[in-house]
């Protein structure tokens, strides 16, 4: 049976350029290189197009190619975590218009200490409300592994949060 | 007792990672070199194509070269040939009028 659906690619990258572009910022800590790895990844979107059968079809793949993209990006530029941080701060997160409570801030800058896969997992689970199933899928990686991601991402996240963020966390209270 | 706080904390995560949105310019960017990379493809399948209809007309040329050649050497062949034959003829015929004077002579000296 032939595809019925014709996706328009402006009408995508309309739709899906905040989840791109968020997966790969968080992934990467750099807003610079999550805006090439967004246009990369939307041009490779406009080469397979023809491939695409349907709008989750679409979703899934975004999320699968920019997780990995991401990925590449990062190894190749080898950005030590420290330095993601200072590059949250000054370039993404300290956007003016957007408003964030200074643990969420904190919480997100904490994410991307984690490992590369930890954060991949607790990116997609809690930015794209994947489930565990979803995940496994996105990163072509075994369901256990990513339930064992997720679980020792937030207790390393819990951890590090219980240390660095006490403040916060009794002012919450 | 360990699952309440996670809960709460799965909380805060969630809302500290709600998607953020995208630069400006990033979609004018995308289309931009989006439409770069399509004039610059069809460029590129043009000169493909230019290329290959050259290349198919100097092999033609080449091939027709060949073949005229090669004709031209079979029709000097069969020339060549033709006129070997008639050379042979007319000795031939030449061999028979001195063979046919010869026989004269013998006879009237015989006589």
């Amino acid at each position: 049976m032939a595809h019925e659906w014709q996706p328009d690619f402006e009408q995508l990258v309309d739709e899906h350029q905040s989840m791109v572009f968020s997966l790969a910022a968080r992934m990467t800590g750099d807003r610079g290189l999550a805006e090439e790895v967004a246009q990369d990844v939307f041009l490779e979107l406009d080469r397979h197009l023809r491939r695409m059968e349907s709008p989750s079809h679409v979703c899934f793949w975004l999320r699968r190619v920019t997780t990995s993209r991401s990925a590449d990006a990062l190894r190749r530029r080898r950005v030590r975590c420290t330095d993601l941080w200072i590059e949250i701060e000054e370039r993404h997160g300290a956007s003016g218009e957007e408003k964030e409570s200074p643990l969420g801030a904190r919480l997100e800058q904490m994410l991307a200490t984690l490992p590369e896969p930890q954060r991949a997992a607790l990116i997609l689970r809690y930015q794209e409300d994947l489930t565990p199933e979803e995940i496994a899928a996105t990163l072509d990686a075994p369901l256990a592994t990513v339930k064992s991601q997720l679980q020792r991402g937030l207790k390393l996240l819990r951890a590090k949060a219980q240390s660095q963020l006490k403040q916060f966390v009794r002012v919450k209270r | 007792m360990e699952q309440e706080p996670l809960n709460e904390f799965e909380q805060e995560l969630r809302q500290a990672l709600e998607r953020r949105p995208a630069p400006p310019g990033l979609k004018r960017k995308i289309m931009a070199e989006r439409g770069r990379l399509h004039t610059e493809r069809l460029r590129s399948r043009t000169v493909i194509w230019q290329r290959l209809a050259a290349s198919l007309a100097l092999v033609a040329v080449v091939g027709g070269g060949v073949a005229w050649r090669v004709r031209e050497q079979e029709r000097k062949g069969e020339e060549a040939r033709r006129q070997v034959m008639i050379a042979l003829r007319i000795t031939g015929h030449a061999l028979n009028t001195v063979k046919t004077q010869l026989a004269g002579h013998h006879r009237g000296d015989g006589e």
